[in-house]
Parts: C-alpha cells; structure tokens; sequence
C-alpha cells in the first residue's frame, strides 16, 4: 500500500511541473527551466518548516509566492525571446538556479542536527511530515488537495476571459493585441504563475523526501517536465497530469521486466508519439469529448483549430 | 474510435505493469526475503552490479549449505533486488516497494549516497514513537558512503568505509615516513556529494590537525567534466609533493592523463577510497600507475582471494571496498537472523525487523573476508551504527591493485 | 609579457581549440534544424554510439586510428539511419514538439544499450596524438586539440563546399528555405531528409572520435553533455545558421577557459549560462539570426 501511496505522491508532485511547463506553453511561450522555480519553492518551503519552525501550509504558500514573483521577473525578459530560444535561455536560468544552490551555505544546529541548505551536501532533515505524525496517505491527501485546487483553477481559466486571452496570445500574438489584449500583461502573469504552480510541487516535494540537493533539480528533471506536457497533450490541463501519471507509473510498473525496463520505457514514448504526435489529449480529443458531453451538435461547426 | 481504443489500451498498460505481482512467501513456504536497492541500470551500475553480484555469492553459499534455521524449521534466503538508477525519486518509491510489497525482512544498498539521503531521511527517527511515522525498514548498506548517513535513522546500519579516520592515518602515515615531503595539493569535485564531503569533513580537517603538511593548492571541478586544463596547469604552478585526487573514476582518469600531459609528477598520489575497484585499471592503468588508495579490502587473505574469483566465476562481479560489504552483511544477517528468534510471517514483520535490528545495534566485532569488523551501537557519540575495521593501503602496479600497507595483525596471515 | 596576459593567451588558444569541438557539435545540431527545422534530441547519443562502434575493432584487432575514426563514422551512420526511421519518418507534419520526445525515447533507449553492452565501465580509448602537451614557447598545447581544430576546419570547408558548390547542397538549401516550394520544383523532401541525417551523423562519427580521444575513455553519460553543449551553442549561434554555430561554440569555449582559469569552477558555469540568457535578451534570434524574428 505505501508502495502505491509513494508512486501517487511522485505523480502528484511530478503532474504539477507539467501543469507549470503547461501554463507557459498555452501563453505561446516554451519553457525548459521549471525545474528552476521547483528548486525555489522547494528549497524555501523547506527552510520555512525547518529552519524557521513554520507549519506546513504557510511553508508552501511562501515558497510558492517567491517561485511565482522570481517567474515574473524572469517573465519580463523571456518576453523578447521565444520557441527554442526561449527554451534554452530558460533551461539556463533554471541551471543558474541549481548552481546558486549549490554554493549556498545558511544552516543551524538543531540538537545534534545541522539544518538547512548546505552546498553540495545537500539540505537534510526536513522532516515536519514525520514528525508531526503524517501517515503517506495523509500527505497524500495533502498534495491531491493541492493539485486538484489548480486544476480546478485551470478548469475556471479554460472558462474565463483570461483563458480566452491566453489562447489568443497562443495563436496570434499580433491579431491578440489589435483586439486590445495586453499581450505583455497576459504573458508575463503566465510566467509567474507558472513559477509558484512549479514551486508549491518543489514544496510538496522536500516535504515528501525530506531532503533535496541541487542534483535533484538538474537536467533530468527538465526533461521529465517538458515531456508531461508533450506526451500528455496539450489540449487541455487533463494532458500534463496524464502524461505524469502515464510515466511515472511506467518507471516503476515496468520494474517486472528487469533489465530491460528502460528500453521499453524509452520505446513506449517513442510509439506513443508516432501514434499521437500532439499529445494524448489534443485538441481534437478535448473537441469530441465536450461534444460527448453536449451531443447537440456545436454552433460553428467543429473543425480543429 | 479506434484512436481512443489506442489510448485505453495505453492507459490500461500503464495500470497493468504498475500492479506488480505479489507472492507469498515466508515461514510457510520455507524462505526468508531479504531485499536491496542498487544502481543497476545508467551510468551508475557498475557498483550496483557488483554488489549484487557479491550478495549473491553469498547467498548461494547459504543456500548450498541448506539455508538457516529458523523457528526449528531450515529455510531458505530469497533476495529481492530493485533497481533505483541512482535516482533519488525512484529510491523513494522502491524502499516501499521493499518495505510493504517485497515485504523483506531487511535490504542492503543503496549504491548512491544521493538516494540514501531521502531514503534514510524518510525513515523512522524515534524509535518506539508512534507519532513518528516515518518508514520502519532495516537497512544494512554495503556502498552509500557519505560521511554521516546512519547518523539519519536507528534503522540505518552501515558495513562502509570510516573516511575521517582513513584520511587521518594517511596523513599521520606521510608524515612519519616521508617527513621530507611537506607541500600539499588537492583535487576534489565539488558538485558529488561524497568528494566534497571527504574533502572538507575527512582530510582538510586531519591535515589540520596533524599541522605538519602545507596546504598550497586545492582545485575543483564537476564530476562529469571532460576537460581539467586550467586545474591542472595550477597544479602544475603548486607543484607540491602530495596529490590527493578525491574524485571518482569518470574525472579521474582524464585528469590522470591531464597531469601526465603538463608533466605534473607528484612524488605521491593518493585517490578517493571509491577508486579502489576495478574500474580505473579499465579506463586509464597507465597514469594511474603508483596511485594509492584507502580501502578495507584486497585479497590478500586465502578468504579473500577464494570470494573475489568465485563472485567472478558466478556472476561477473568485481570484488572491491564497496562490492565486499554486501558479502559480509548477508552472512552477518544470517547468524543473526538465526539468532533473533524471529517469527518470519507477513504479519510479524514489523516485530521481526525490530528484532533483528536491535541485535545488530549490540552485535559489536564480527568476522569480515579480511579481519575482524567492529559494528558501534547506537550510543556511539559520533558515528553511531557505523563500522570500524582495517584499513589497507592499495596501490596500482602494472595494471594491478597490490597491497602497498597493511596493519600488523593482518600481516600474521 | 606579464604573467597575466601569458595565462590569458594561454587559456584563449585553448578555448579555441576546444571551442572547436563545440562548433562541430552545434554545427551538427544546426543542419539538420536548418534543413528540417527539427531538433534531434539523439544527436549526442548518435555520437556516443558512433564512438562505441569504433571499439569494436580497437579491442578486438588493435586497429590504427584512422580506421578507428571510420569506424565510428560509419557506426554513427547506421545509428543515424535508425533515428531518422524511427523518430522522423513516420512522423506526421505539423507537430513540432513531438520530435522532441521520439528523440528523447530514442536517446534513453541508445544510452541504455551502451550501459548493458559495457556492464557501465568506462572503457580506455585510443590515443593517437602522443601523451604529452608541445611546448610552444610559454605554452603548453595539446596536440589531441589541435587535431580537433583542424578537423573542424576540414569538416566546416567540406560543408561549406557541399551547400554552396553541389547540387545536393542547393536542393538542401533549398528545402530549408521554402520547403514547398522546392518540392514542387522537383526536389524530394525524404531524399533530402535521409541525406542530410546521412551528413550530420557522418559529422557526429568524427565528433565521437575526436571527443573521446580527447577524453581518453568512452562513457555513455557523455552523451548528455554533448547534446547539452550542443544545444546552447546552435541556439547561440541562432537555430539554423551555420556560422553562428560556429562563433557560438568558439566564443563558449573561450568563454569557458578564461573563467575556470580566472574565477574558478561556479563562475565557469553560472557565467557561461547568464551569458547565454542577456545573449538571447539583447539578441532574441542568436548571434548570427537577424531574420528568425
């Protein structure tokens, strides 16, 4: 049971990097360095639990609000420079980060512990969770709370104005601005909101490990994030949190083949995106299910954007 | 319709393969499940392998000579191995998969220090605390060498090399039998947890102490860095007598051949105690020619050299300082298995894990391959469930590691 | 000459000369994105593998380098071949981020080969340019970077010859610059496809080789650093312009060089990315792009 309760966890916290990497790519934009502000948020929530002896919720709600204010700071920038460029400029933010992290040095002894962020040893003992007697299912719970409050968030965007000034920023930038949308406004409040969703899962994450060192937060992680999102889709906010759940799941189900489980790992991604190259849920999937939903056929037709 | 068969029947593989089967096991069916965690695929397998391979061997020797005793009853040893790719995350999930699917008795690994951290973190801190919850696994780890992990849990015991007291006695060493040279340079990677800790928490500290050698040059670099130019050439303006090479096989054979290159010639070379396996005499035997190494194993005994051909025979295993361990811990577990008076059924796990930790907590000097091994209980003031034994100073000759120092009680064998 | 201005010298002709191999890779990364408009995410495992090939007969005949480095050229070759079968063929058009994570798959899957075929021991490599560094007057060059310099200069004129002087060169330019419109020309999208990926692996066999000669022993985790080196300086450079990924790799290892020698090992790598990021700001399309905005 604690098996699987770990596995839903790591899910959890992994469906709200792609949910980040997500809110980004909706506003037109490509980010490679959310693994940046997971860093931020994990490293600041931690210190918020084990350092300065808060309780778990304000913990996350700081680390999410600097990963969110760094995002629009980044977003300011990121504004001249898109698609690939974008990316790896941000790929290299997000490794400034990792390197900050790795120099840093702010600890205390608490008894026979040293707490906090310590270079490349790493940041031990944040163990709020254990100590205040979490069962895995309860924090389980916590972070199911946390990622279905901003998928109900997500739902409301799709919904919103908002929402609708994000997809047109996403398909014409030039045409969304001749409209009166503020196009600088909507994308850099994309950014950083990006940044804190990345953050509370870093949060979430040290909370779940106990311990995070900026290896954690390199390359690998990167890649883990943009593939959530392109493997799941990017149709709707349903795609990031499957495709989490699609991968992680596979990382550890496919331990019964042994030796061979990367192969097959790295196998199903590959037909997976020939059999679907815009993602599991796109655009066209998210079409058929509303009209499933409301067969009445829609106004304009149904062709795909 | 057809597309949305495709994605449930994606969907329904995932779910299929995340659902491993479980096996009962136990008392009833005549065995006992150990389990372990290593690297066994990426780039870290190689300790990994090796380590199953060493574990292995010992259970085959378990098992050939009819298993253990247990409630009256011979049953045999069942190893359960799980890969964790030296990853942090998959560590995470795989101690549960051991703890509550696998349902072992105990597990050896991890291979990386950067997985032990979390998966020692997360485990139980206060013993008989029940608002504690952390996770109730024993572990018994042959490689995760880090200075200070199984200070994280009293669950946490280590059969790993004692590096502040290594490096102390290689200082002490230099400095009664080569008083002439006194000038010092260091080469460590500052971005591996374990190198950077041996520098600043083994020898900076033992240099310190003993006052007698001169710090002149201490250089760094990532540990998958493929070009040590600028490194090197200040090295080469040090030009000190001592080099410590602190880093891992991947850095150091290139920077081995960086040095040779400048023509850097330290009178002596001495390397991190990981180097001491069979890896850097693949890569690069030739600059690594008179490197000098810790280690608390060589086959040097009749033991010794009859484990490491048979780990190779069997199972292609290189037997080194972190491979041997998990030899060593699983015919320890097995005497005390034995001991423990342990029930070996599903639902007396918790209980059994109790019991067989608390004996190995107060199991003191036991018999390694190469000398007597001294487990310190949970009292140690500073390293607590941590092991003290001999140390051997190896050193590479002609493509060989060859014993370059040994204890006197060793040398009576 | 002061000290300093030696040990700056010194560190610029290094930083030139490894530069280089930067270049190779970003000039790899560079064709096909400015043919395809595709990245390949395999291209450093494609190295690697090529590498790996060429031990083969390293260890089994004791072969002499140059038939090292054909080797790896044509091992590299074959792995290009099935990364363009396996990741791009049957792709179909329109998606520009699915490319992305075939060529991840196909990077997880190469890389994993490598560690099961070597039990994940790096293993030693052919040294055909000496052990020990000329001493040109104050400085110490190595002769294995001078070897890689002038296989970039090989490499990047042979290019150059290739897309401005030949036929396949202008059906290649063609292609990159109005796909359509060449293909009703007469030009063959796949053909030109299959022999631009038959070019840039080529270019990643001699890559492969010269990269672990530098390093002395193959190990597959270099293939992460390759296409991360590679990445930042095509994007550098400006995706899809040769010269810039040259100028992008040479300027990064210049830059590289003269801040491990002067500042240290963090400096090295927080400067080089906080460089490539106001780079990117001042200049949103890369060193060389002017057009891509």
């Amino acid at each position: 049971m604690d098996y699987y309760v770990a596995i839903a966890s790591i899910v959890g916290i992994h469906a709200l990097l792609g949910l980040s990497v997500y809110l980004v790519a909706i506003s037109g934009q490509m980010s490679f360095g959310q693994q940046g502000f997971f860093a931020i948020g994990a490293y600041l929530a931690g210190m918020g639990t084990a350092l300065w002896g808060l309780p778990l919720l304000p913990s996350l709600v700081l680390g999410a609000l600097l990963a969110g204010l760094i995002g629009i700071v980044v977003g300011f920038p990121a504004l001249r420079v898109r698609g690939l460029y974008l990316a790896i400029a941000t790929y290299g933010f997000g490794e400034v980060v990792r390197l900050v992290f790795l120099n840093i040095r702010y600890t205390k002894t608490i008894g026979d512990r040293v707490v906090g962020p310590n270079g490349a040893e790493g940041f031990r003992h944040v163990r709020y969770v254990f100590d205040r007697g979490f069962t895995g299912l309860q924090f389980l719970g916590i972070i199911a709370a946390v990622v279905a409050g901003v998928a109900v968030l997500f739902y409301l965007l799709d919904r919103s104005k908002l929402g609708a000034m994000l997809r047109a920023v996403e398909e014409d930038e030039v045409a969304a601005a001749t409209v009166g949308i503020d196009v600088t406004r909507v994308k850099v409040l994309a950014f950083g909101a990006a940044g804190a969703v990345a953050g509370l899962g870093g949060g979430l994450f040290i909370h779940f490990s106990s311990y995070i060192d900026h290896d954690m937060v390199a390359l690998p992680l990167a890649i883990a994030s943009i593939t959530y999102p392109i493997l799941g889709g990017l149709g709707s906010f349903v795609g990031p949190i499957l495709g989490a759940v699609l991968l992680v799941s596979l990382t550890e189900g496919l331990r019964v083949l042994h030796e061979l489980r990367m192969f097959v790992y790295g196998g199903l991604i590959i037909v997976t995106m020939l059999v679907r190259p815009r993602g599991l849920v796109d655009e066209a999937l998210v079409l058929r299910a509303k009209r499933w939903v409301r067969p009445r056929p829609m106004p304009r037709g149904g062709d795909v954007p | 319709m057809k597309r949305l068969w495709r994605i449930g029947s994606v969907v329904a593989l995932g779910a299929l393969l995340a659902w491993p089967a479980g096996a009962g096991a136990f008392q009833s069916e005549g065995t006992v499940r150990i389990g372990a965690m290593w690297a066994l695929s990426g780039p870290g397998a190689f300790f990994g392998k090796s380590s199953h391979g060493l574990a292995s061997l010992a259970i085959d020797e378990i098992n050939e000579a009819g298993g253990l005793v247990v409630g009256g009853k011979r049953v045999k040893m069942q190893l359960y191995a799980e890969d964790d790719a030296c990853n942090p995350e998959q560590g995470l999930a795989v101690v549960r998969r051991l703890a509550t699917v696998d349902k072992v008795l105990f597990s050896l690994g991890p291979s990386c220090s950067s997985v032990a951290e979390p998966v020692f973190g997360t485990l139980q801190k206060r013993l008989d605390d029940p608002g504690d919850t952390g996770l109730q696994l024993l572990f018994f780890t042959d490689t995760a060498t880090k200075f200070g992990l199984a200070k994280l849990s009293p669950w946490v015991f280590r059969n790993t090399p004692d590096e502040p007291a290594m490096y102390d006695f290689v200082v002490k060493y230099l400095k009664e039998n080569y008083p002439d040279l006194k000038t010092v340079m260091v080469a460590y990677e500052s971005d591996f947890a374990h190198s950077a800790s041996t520098w600043k928490l083994a020898l900076q500290p033992a240099l310190e102490r003993h006052k007698y050698h001169q710090v002149v040059e201490v250089v760094d670099w990532r540990w998958l860095d493929n070009e040590f130019g600028a490194q090197v050439a200040k090295l080469r303006r040090a030009n000190a007598d001592i080099y410590f090479s602190l880093t891992h096989t991947p850095s150091t054979c290139p920077s081995f051949r960086e040095l040779h290159r400048q023509r850097v010639k330290p009178r002596i070379i001495i390397g991190v105690t990981s180097i001491a396996a069979g890896e850097v005499l693949r890569q690069c035997p030739d600059v690594a020619e008179g490197l000098i190494a810790p280690s608390n194993f060589a086959p040097i005994t009749a033991k010794a050299k009859q484990v490491a051909d048979k780990a190779w025979e069997r199972y292609s295993a290189d037997s080194h300082i972190h491979s041997v361990p998990a030899y060593e811990n699983v015919h320890l577990m097995k005497v005390l298995i034995e001991k423990a008076g342990i029930k070996n059924t599903e639902e007396s796990l918790l209980e059994d894990r109790r019991k067989v930790r608390d004996l190995l907590a107060r199991v003191g000097t036991f018999q390694g391959v190469v000398g007597k091994i001294k487990m310190n209980p949970d009292d140690h003031p500073v390293r607590p469930r941590d092991v003290d034994k001999d140390m051997i100073l190896v050193q590479v000759k002609s493509a060989k590691w060859t014993v370059f120092w040994l204890p006197a009680n060793l040398k009576q064998n | 000459m002061p000290r300093i201005l030696l040990d700056a010298t010194e560190q610029l002709l290094n930083g030139l000369m490894y530069g280089s191999l930067y270049a190779l890779i970003g000039g790899g990364f560079t064709i096909l994105f400015g043919v395809m408009r595709k990245l390949n995410l395999a291209y450093g495992s494609t190295i690697m593998a090529g590498a790996y090939v060429s031990l083969i007969p390293f260890y089994l005949f004791g072969v002499p380098a140059w038939v090292m480095l054909l080797s790896s050229i044509a091992g590299a070759v074959a792995v290009g071949f099935l990364v363009e079968l396996v990741c791009f063929r049957f792709l179909r058009k329109g998606h520009e981020l699915a490319p992305l994570l075939t060529t991840i798959g196909m990077l997880i899957v190469i890389d994993e080969a490598i560690v099961h075929a070597t039990g994940a021991v790096g293993l030693e490599y052919a040294r055909p340019f000496g052990e020990e560094s000329l001493a040109w007057g104050p400085f110490l060059v190595r002769p294995d970077y001078l070897a890689i310099l002038v296989a970039a200069l090989v490499c990047f004129s042979l290019i150059f010859f290739l897309i401005h002087r030949t036929r396949l060169g202008r059906a290649m330019r063609a292609v990159a610059e109005r796909p359509q419109a060449a293909q009703i020309l007469g030009v063959s999208l796949r053909r030109i496809n299959v022999l631009t990926f038959a070019l840039t692996s080529a270019l990643a066999g001699v890559i492969g080789f010269f990269a672990v000669v530098s390093v002395g022993a193959a190990r597959p985790e270099m293939a992460v650093w390759l296409t991360g080196k590679g990445l930042v300086v095509t994007v550098l450079g400006g995706l899809g312009s040769l010269r810039g990924a040259i100028l992008g790799g040479l300027l990064l290892g210049v830059l590289e060089f003269e801040t491990m020698w002067f500042l240290g090992t963090s400096y090295r790598d927080i400067l080089a990315f906080l460089l490539l990021f106001a780079i990117l700001v001042v200049r949103p399309a890369g060193l060389a792009g002017a057009r891509a905005t």
